[in-house]
């Protein structure tokens, strides 16, 4: 575009080849909205049991090799 | 920090690293492995994380970093044979919502990786812009400009029509303004 192609010339080869869109404010704020919907769905889901069993597991392993016990076996 | 602090601090934290796994990889059971892999380096590691700072910040730059290292392969591959999460993860809403999500996953996982990263970081975790800076090593002005074309092409893959509370009017004109003839008028 004519446009686009002045302000690369004018600007002497600086950033402006990609010339910089603004969005309406209420798409933004829609999109903003989605965001956090689609992560919050994913937040509040339950935690798999897995997580916990396996930070349970290596708290006691560290409490073990701190007590002196040599099995400290690494997962 | 005791062993027991630093283990509540972590559960805390695994559900936004599942979010914010599942947002990198496009996929909830790369996600939960990907989770799985930073506990375990996150624990590793316990004495290199400074009490006071963020555990969330310290924690995602582990999760992105062994995505990059270990994952994006396989979450493309994942992503080639199966379609995304977004298709098959349940969700808790109802069905029209469910619906909205479905798509807004689609487009999310349709964005380049640079751009998504930081959209989620930004927009929804809670991470400041310069965290987020931070975590993904590059200047805050980068950052911006990332999440600017992230949500300029998200609303392109939206094609806004699907955003049916900005009124039926709204839709074709679709809203995005074109900045630049002012530096002609100059």
């Amino acid at each position: 575009m004519n446009n686009t192609s002045v302000s690369m010339t004018e600007s002497g080869g600086g950033n402006n080849d990609e010339v910089e869109l603004i969005l309406d404010p209420r798409v933004q704020e829609s999109i903003g909205r989605s965001l956090k919907a689609h992560y919050d769905d994913i937040v509040n889901a339950p935690v798999p049991d897995k997580f916990l069993v396996l930070l349970a597991q290596l708290e006691a392993q560290e409490t073990r090799a701190a007590s002196g016990d040599m099995s400290d076996e690494r997962l | 920090m005791s062993a027991s602090d630093f283990k509540d601090g972590l559960i805390k934290e695994i559900p936004n690293l599942r979010a914010f796994a599942a947002s990198l990889s496009g996929s909830m059971q790369l996600a939960d492995d990907l989770v799985q892999d930073t506990l375990l380096k996150a624990w590793g590691n316990s004495e290199k994380f400074e009490p006071g700072t963020s555990l969330r910040a310290w924690l995602f730059t582990i999760l992105r970093n062994t995505y990059y290292s270990l994952y994006r392969k396989r979450g493309r591959e994942v992503q080639d044979s199966e379609g995304t999460y977004a298709e098959r993860m349940a969700t808790h809403g109802n069905q029209e919502s469910h619906l909205d999500l479905a798509d807004f996953r689609k487009a999310l996982a349709k964005l380049p990786e640079e751009q998504r990263e930081v959209l989620i970081m930004v927009g929804a975790t809670g991470l400041s812009y310069e965290e987020t800076a931070e975590i993904c090593g590059v200047a805050i002005g980068t950052i911006k400009s990332r999440v600017n074309r992230a949500r300029t092409k998200l609303a392109e893959l939206l094609s806004i029509g699907g955003l049916d509370d900005l009124g039926p009017d709204r839709k074709s004109a679709a809203a995005i303004q074109r900045v630049g003839s002012e530096i002609v008028g100059l």
